[in-house]
């Protein structure tokens, strides 16, 4: 039965009280979606208003300037967007999580597609036990202090590898595409394999591109966590501010009570109107964390079948 | 088409037991020798203590920082040459090329005859070229003993010759000697099968080599700095027999009482911030159920789509949302200011450490209540349609239908999340806690993640938060284990 069908199924018998219900649904949604949609919008708006507006609170619902008679008027400008140029520090940070994002996202998809393509190999020697030995990891760790300690051996502190290698193994994301591998039909391979193709071969000809769609689901997955990371930067760059990821200097500057000259590089060749519309601490911070936001903003509605087909697999895993 | 099969087949001779033996000393040696690079306590490049103890012979060859970062005075003056520096990195990326040749070695005697008798080479010459990354690296000692007699500072620069030093030539002298013997025992004859081959379970096996590797070395070699846990640790010190403390550590969880204090604290924010997590894991399910009472499923996309976005952001940027809405000069008071005109209205809800708990649950929920939700509501598209319609041939009204039928067919999802959220008590991350700490939520908001944090890293008690990050990791498997055996004795099926 269709979803037609079945809502004319229903139609037919809806009393006052379905009536009721559906409204008091609809209602609870629209406010629910609101609340979570309303912040960023409201931080996009203080972003693009006239400084002095927003310092006075009076941007609230739509972004204002200021009218030339005294009173304030719709409109939007971008000078703050200009001026984020000027902020110390935040171009090696955007630098950092950028490259980080690209690297360490094609290398953590291309261990997972290898791995997770060799542990559906039957014939490997204990396969069983490998599969495992990759499994467990991901319920098991052995605490925030021995791990750091752990880097520290392997000379991962202060080095941008650090937020590389170790995130290539991601035994959740073999496990993804392993299960769905085995969702392919063995045909397809053996007869590659009749036809003298070798593993190497038949991973990239034939089961690289068959499996896009789990690929670019964790593909995605871990652009948005390598994106969003902070908690190694924050515990593994001591001693190298300029590899600190983009949140971690968002962090900071969310925590920084200090005057706007530390947060401000001295010099530079800004326009004089752009370094005056930055006057206001909060608009710097709302600027930069507007500008955390975007990317995953701008990529999110394209890629959202992805991330339902990704928790779906997930749920079946095995 | 079986005949094309089994043609492609390598045929591989199974070797003789006397063949066998040295080849499996052998690559256990290499194994060894290979995990060992990773391995700071067998680092046979430290020659001096002033060597970070924790440089491994991988970030001793190829990391100037690392063996230079505790010498300033040292280097500045000249105690320690930069030549003798450059010649201890060159000496042990010998001694790693030696290793990596046994490996290439040991990889290769998996093969068939034809395949053992070339890996013979590598394995053969392993030995003798870790000898001479050994050598160099004695040469490299002897220099900067005599250089230290010179400038009279030998106290200060603590030339020395470590353990690891003498592993390695144990492991370079006993690879070249199983290798030695493997030359002799071997069967050479090839039986006319000249070509390289390799049984494939052996091939799969080297080419997942590398994942099992990565795998080990960042999520199983940690458990080794459990060791902490035993010794007297400040940073920057040594472990040895004088600071070995066995359990005491273990103990201070019970008989100190500023620990016991803190820990009760902890553990209450912790078991509190779960428990509310837990007794509001059903919200999902009541989300997606009334989700799909919505007839059009235009709206119901429209809002699934929008209520996952905040899933998917940072915890800081969540913070800064905070900011934005509750802080002083926030959205909430400049309404209150503007459009409601009230006077005054200049709190900074986040520096009010009221109802902390409360806040950290609706922060959680309004981050992943959307996104826990799209289970169900694909869960709920899975339930087979006959039933609601007969149910409704039945009589059943739309609450009866949704408590009947689809209640019961999300419950098995909603079991393992529950034991799955049981099982993960005690860890509830520390990024949020960490973002929302302030100096007047700081007792109400630790929990053990980030006590650990505060105590490992931010004021340095290694042994003390290594002994509580391992009780609350031994906890958390116990727990799993647990929940696994509840799920397999209810419902048949292990959920790990």
């Amino acid at each position: 039965m269709s979803k037609k069908e079945k809502n004319a199924a229903q139609h037919i018998k809806r009393s006052t009280g379905d009536w009721i219900f559906d409204i008091a649904v609809i209602i609870l949604f629209t406010l629910f979606t609101f609340i979570c949609i309303f912040p960023f919008y409201y931080l996009l708006i203080n972003t693009i208003s006239d400084n002095d507006l927003v310092t006075s609170g009076r941007v609230n619902f739509i972004p204002l300037l200021k009218a030339a008679e005294g009173g304030t008027v719709f409109g939007m400008q971008f000078n703050n967007y200009i001026a984020l140029q000027n902020v110390q520090d935040l171009g090696s940070a955007i630098t950092v999580t950028v490259l980080r994002t690209i690297i360490g996202t094609a290398l953590m998809v291309i261990t997972s597609a290898w791995a997770g393509y060799l542990v559906t190999k039957q014939k490997m020697w204990k396969r069983s036990f490998w599969y495992r030995f990759l499994v467990i990891t991901m319920y098991f760790n052995a605490g925030l202090v021995p791990w750091y300690m752990n880097m520290l051996m392997m000379g991962l502190t202060d080095n941008f590898l650090a937020y590389i290698i170790p995130g290539m193994v991601a035994p959740y994301n073999i496990i993804l595409v392993k299960t769905y591998i085995e969702s392919i039909p063995a045909s397809l391979e053996e007869s590659a394999i009749i036809d003298g193709a070798s593993t190497t071969k038949v991973w990239m000809k034939i089961i690289v591109p068959l499996s896009i769609p789990i690929l670019a689901t964790i593909a995605i997955f871990g652009a948005v966590g390598n994106w969003n990371s902070f908690q190694d930067s924050l515990l593994l760059m001591n001693n190298r501010p300029d590899l600190y990821t983009l949140q971690h200097r968002l962090y900071i500057y969310l925590n920084s009570s200090s005057n706007l000259g530390a947060m401000m590089s001295q010099g530079g060749t800004i326009s004089e109107q752009a370094a005056a519309s930055m006057l206001n601490q909060r608009v710097i911070q709302y600027t930069v964390s507007m500008v955390s936001i975007i990317p995953i903003l701008l990529v999110y509605p394209f890629m959202q079948r992805y991330f339902v087909k990704g928790i779906m697999l997930g749920a079946v895993k095995g | 088409m079986q005949s094309t099969l089994k043609a492609r087949e390598p045929q591989v001779q199974a070797a003789s037991l006397s063949e066998r033996i040295p080849l499996w000393i052998y690559r256990l040696m290499a194994l060894l020798a290979g995990m060992a690079l990773f391995f700071p306590p067998a680092n046979p490049g430290r020659v001096s203590e002033k060597i970070n103890e924790a440089a491994s012979l991988f970030t001793t060859a190829v990391s100037r920082g690392t063996i230079t970062n505790s010498m300033g005075r040292i280097l500045r003056s000249q105690w320690i040459q930069d030549a003798d520096i450059t010649l201890l990195m060159i000496a042990c990326a010998v001694v790693m090329l030696g290793v990596l040749a046994c490996g290439a070695g040991a990889c290769m005697s998996l093969g068939n005859t034809a395949m053992r008798k070339k890996g013979l080479l590598p394995s053969l010459l392993g030995g003798p070229v870790m000898a001479v990354g050994l050598f160099l690296i004695r040469l490299t000692y002897n220099r900067m003993l005599a250089h230290g007699t010179e400038v009279d500072k030998l106290d200060r620069i603590g030339i020395m010759l470590p353990g690891g030093f003498w592993v390695y030539c144990a492991f370079a002298g006993l690879l070249f000697l199983s290798a030695l013997i493997a030359l002799f025992t071997m069967d050479k004859d090839t039986h006319g099968q000249n070509r390289m081959e390799m049984d494939e379970k052996y091939k799969l096996f080297l080419m997942m080599l590398p994942v099992i590797l990565l795998s080990f070395i960042f999520a199983y070699l940690p458990i080794w700095g459990w060791r902490y846990a035993f010794f007297d640790y400040k940073p920057g010190g040594t472990l040895s027999a004088d600071n070995f403390v066995g359990f005491k550590w273990f103990g201070s969880l019970f008989n100190d009482p500023a620990t016991v204090r803190d820990l009760l604290r902890v553990l209450r924010n912790t078991l509190i911030m779960s428990g509310l997590g837990i007794a509001t894991s059903w919200l999902p399910i009541a989300f997606a159920v009334l989700l799909a009472e919505v007839r059009s499923t235009k709206f119901q996309r429209v809002v699934q789509t929008l209520t996952t976005i905040p899933n998917f952001i940072s915890w800081v940027l969540v913070y800064a949302i905070a900011i934005c809405i509750f802080s002083t000069d926030g959205f909430l008071n400049s309404f209150l200011t503007n459009v409601m005109h009230q006077t005054g209205a200049n709190t900074n809800y986040l520096q009010i450490a009221d109802h902390t708990w409360l806040k950290m649950l609706l922060w959680g929920t309004w981050k992943g209540i959307g996104w826990s939700a799209i289970i169900y509501i694909a869960g709920i598209a899975g339930i087979d349609q006959q039933l609601y319609e007969a149910a409704r041939v039945d009589g059943a009204n739309r609450f009866r239908c949704i408590w009947h039928i689809t209640i019961p067919g999300l419950m098995p999802t909603y079991m393992v999340m529950l034991l799955m959220s049981i099982a993960g008590i005690l860890s509830n991350g520390m990024e949020q806690y960490l973002v929302f700490e302030n100096a007047m939520n700081k007792d109400v908001i630790e929990v053990l993640d980030l006590y650990v944090y505060h105590i490992g890293i931010g004021s340095n008690q290694i042994p003390l938060s290594t002994v509580v990050g391992i009780s609350k990791s031994l906890v958390g498997v116990t727990l799993l284990f647990a929940a696994n055996g509840i799920s397999k004795a209810i419902r048949g099926e292990s959920i790990i």
